[in-house]
């Protein structure tokens, strides 16, 4: 009681250097939950591009070897399985296998996949790891057609038409939890079951559904496949969703040219590992199981992505945590000169304490509980300061791009020549790089707020040890022949 | 009783040493007023350090009651301070943010007393300076007598041994001056405590049973009005006068 009168009476005296003291603290404190909460915000940012490129709950994806699309033979001819047009004087034709037909009119499908395979023994070999505890595998495939105009390839006719391009995902219709449909909400229809598993039944990406004015219950054809909508998901906006999602067993059975998959191939493996300290073990080990495959981890995708996204966290990172601890340091050091001033001030005042029997202990307790109260009021409005920043952020701030590069898949396996004979090579498929817009969402964490008010409490204590360890080296004699 | 054998206190001022007392013995009764005057710098207020535990002296002994302080530790001493000495200062060194009231208890915090005891305690020093109505004032709000009152109830509020006054009315005008002399001598009757007294007013050190005189760290006793010891009394007198 008597504790805290003092202290309320002393702290009442000397009011202005109070609260200057206390607004140091509060800006220093206020900088760092400003920052920590952008820091929040552009992890929380980050953290939702790359849960969406990610997916729940996969830690691991693996995915087979690119393809070399466009690549003209040496031998000038196409590989076995692809379709080759040429021009000539005849018109433009169609080849494959060694048979050709003249492309006018004619609408051709090719559906290939974006990666090479990979068996499903090498899955089960994956699933089997130490520090796997889940593994699921996909087939991403393309699909292009291409409807060549009736008077194409003849002189002055129309030029080569771009191919219609859907994407597609076999997932496994066993394991909803992995795989590309675990971060997807549904909007309309269901997803698949284990039921589904050998249906012609797809799930399709609303942008798709909306371009396509597809609804549960629509059909789309996939390499002359019809596949009934079951279900219309919307995946985050950072990710590059497929088009359509069909059962594996079904996209598996598809037919899918020189690069063909067989029974049970898939080229995507998602993986969880048994926990967030395993990743590395269990990206190290497939490597080495799969070394011609790719291994992707969140953190070697975060790595990838690039843009204001990734420069706006190294700014918070880097300039602001300086900043912040730039700010606290010398709000710090104004406290303590400050409260060494005040002791220096109040030599006699502690001396007379002294001599009339209050123990150094006592005498630093009471000076210390002044500077955690300015520590405390400063802490409370940098905690006011911090949301005021947080919430100015919030509204000033703009959407932080990222660029998040392509998959570099290319499955397309058309070749083509110029009507006039010259070679042509034409990458169909795969996603190119892309930048998408994140907002900023500053949070403050009670986190943040504890260690906040811890800063500010330990700011006050530093002021006032160094006011302290004045008074302890204090003799009450020298003390009060200095009021005298 | 205070029983002082061959204190000497040395400081130092730069590169020389400068002798505040010199081989002072000295034993002040229990009950006594004692006055010390003498000109400044001549050690009256080190002697007056010395008898509160404030300062240790750099040789020889001082005894309260057969304690030795010079061999007690700061912490000891602190609560030795805190029990039995009262200190009363020529600049009142009142604390300025509390009231008369809060000065005085600041006194019987150390002591760990009650906050009801506290209280009482604390009205009945006010009441007994005369300065009942005057427990909520700042210092600021006080005159100087007032404020020596404030600090008189502060040393007698902890019911001490002995009370040591440095110039208690050096800055007081004449009729305040007066006022404390006359409330000074009141409790020391009443309480029967050991009084110590540094002044350079003539007024007041006759009030004294013994007047000393300070001298470049010696006493002189030059007046002793002291009744004359019973016969079963076992007073050490040595020190009666400086030790040359």
């Amino acid at each position: 009681m008597f504790f805290a009168t003092y202290l309320r009476r002393e702290l009442r005296r000397r009011m202005r250097q109070a609260i200057f003291v206390a607004l140091g603290l509060a800006v220093g404190i206020g900088l760092v939950v400003t920052v920590s909460a952008a820091s929040a915000g552009v992890k929380k940012a980050d953290a939702s591009v790359l849960s969406s490129l990610y997916g729940v709950g996969t830690d691991v994806t693996v995915t087979g070897e690119a393809p070399q699309p466009g690549k003209a033979p040496a031998n000038g001819k196409a590989p076995k399985g692809a379709t080759q047009i040429t021009g000539g004087p005849n018109g433009a034709e169609i080849c494959q296998n060694g048979k050709c037909e003249n492309a006018a009119g004619k609408t051709i499908s090719n559906l290939a996949p974006e990666y090479l395979p990979i068996k499903s023994a090498e899955v089960a070999d994956v699933a089997r790891l130490h520090d796997v505890q889940a593994a699921a595998g996909g087939l991403l495939l393309t699909d292009n057609t291409i409807t060549f105009p009736k008077n194409f390839g003849s002189s002055g006719g129309s030029a080569p038409p771009s191919p219609n391009t859907v994407s597609l995902e076999g997932v496994d219709t066993g394991n909803s939890k992995l795989g590309p449909l675990s971060n997807a909400s549904l909007t309309s229809g269901h997803s698949f079951t284990a039921a589904d598993s050998g249906s012609d039944v797809a799930v399709v990406d609303s942008g798709y559904a909306t371009s396509n004015s597809l609804k549960v219950g629509s059909t789309i054809t996939i390499d002359s496949v019809k596949f009934t909508v079951i279900g219309i998901v919307r995946q985050p906006q950072a990710s590059s969703p497929p088009d359509a999602y069909i059962p594996l067993k079904v996209a598996q059975s598809l037919k899918t040219g020189p690069l063909g998959v067989e029974t049970g191939d898939v080229n995507t493996i998602y993986v969880t590992a048994t926990s967030a300290a395993a990743i590395p073990t269990v990206q190290h080990e497939i490597a080495r199981l799969l070394p011609h495959a790719t291994v992707t981890t969140a953190a070697s995708l975060a790595n990838e992505v690039t843009g204001s996204l990734a420069n706006a966290a190294k700014l918070v990172n880097d300039l602001g945590k300086w900043l912040a601890v730039v700010v606290l340091i010398a709000a710090f050091a104004v406290a303590s000169l400050l409260t060494m001033s005040a002791v220096a001030r109040r030599v006699g005042e502690f001396g007379t304490l002294k001599a009339i029997g209050w123990r150094t202990r006592r005498i630093v307790v009471q000076v210390l509980g002044e500077s955690v109260a300015m520590g405390v009021v400063g802490a409370a409005v940098g905690v006011g300061l911090g949301f005021a920043g947080a919430s100015i952020i919030a509204k000033v701030a703009p959407k932080l791009p990222a660029l998040i590069p392509g998959t570099g898949g290319g499955g397309g396996t058309f070749q083509s020549q110029s009507v006039n004979g010259g070679p042509v090579s034409r990458t169909i498929g795969g996603t190119p790089d892309r930048t998408i817009h994140v907002p900023l969402h500053p949070s403050i964490t009670v986190n943040v707020i504890v260690l906040a008010v811890l800063l500010a409490v330990a700011g006050g204590l530093l002021a006032g040890s160094f006011g302290s360890w004045r008074i302890a080296k204090l003799r009450p004699a020298d003390a009060l022949s200095r009021v005298a | 009783m205070y029983k002082l054998t061959g204190v000497t206190k040395l400081y130092q001022k730069g590169r020389r040493t400068v002798p505040a007392v010199r081989g002072l013995d000295l034993v002040i009764e229990d009950g006594e007023w004692l006055a010390v005057q003498g000109r400044t710098g001549h050690g009256k207020s080190t002697l007056l350090n010395l008898l509160g535990g404030l300062d240790r002296p750099t040789e020889g002994t001082i005894e309260l009651d057969g304690t030795d302080l010079g061999a007690l530790r700061e912490t000891q001493l602190t609560r030795l301070r805190a029990e039995k000495i009262g200190f009363i200062f020529q600049t009142f060194n009142l604390v300025p943010t509390l009231s008369a009231a809060e000065n005085v208890e600041a006194a019987l915090i150390p002591l760990r007393i009650g906050h009801a005891d506290r209280q009482a305690r604390v009205a009945a020093a006010l009441d007994s300076v005369g300065l009942a109505d005057r427990a909520g004032h700042l210092p600021s709000e006080m005159s100087g007598g007032q404020q020596q009152r404030t600090a008189i109830a502060r040393a007698l509020v902890k019911e001490p041994k002995v009370l040591l006054a440095d110039e208690p009315t050096g800055n007081l005008d004449e009729d305040t001056r007066d006022e404390i002399i006359g409330l000074l001598e009141h409790l020391w009757r009443e309480r029967g405590l050991t009084l110590v007294l540094v002044t350079h007013d003539t007024s007041l050190a006759r009030q004294a049973q013994r007047v000393g005189v300070m001298s470049k760290g010696r006493l002189t006793i030059k007046l002793d009005n002291r009744p004359a010891p019973r016969p079963e009394s076992h007073t050490v007198t040595a020190g009666h006068d400086t030790v040359p």
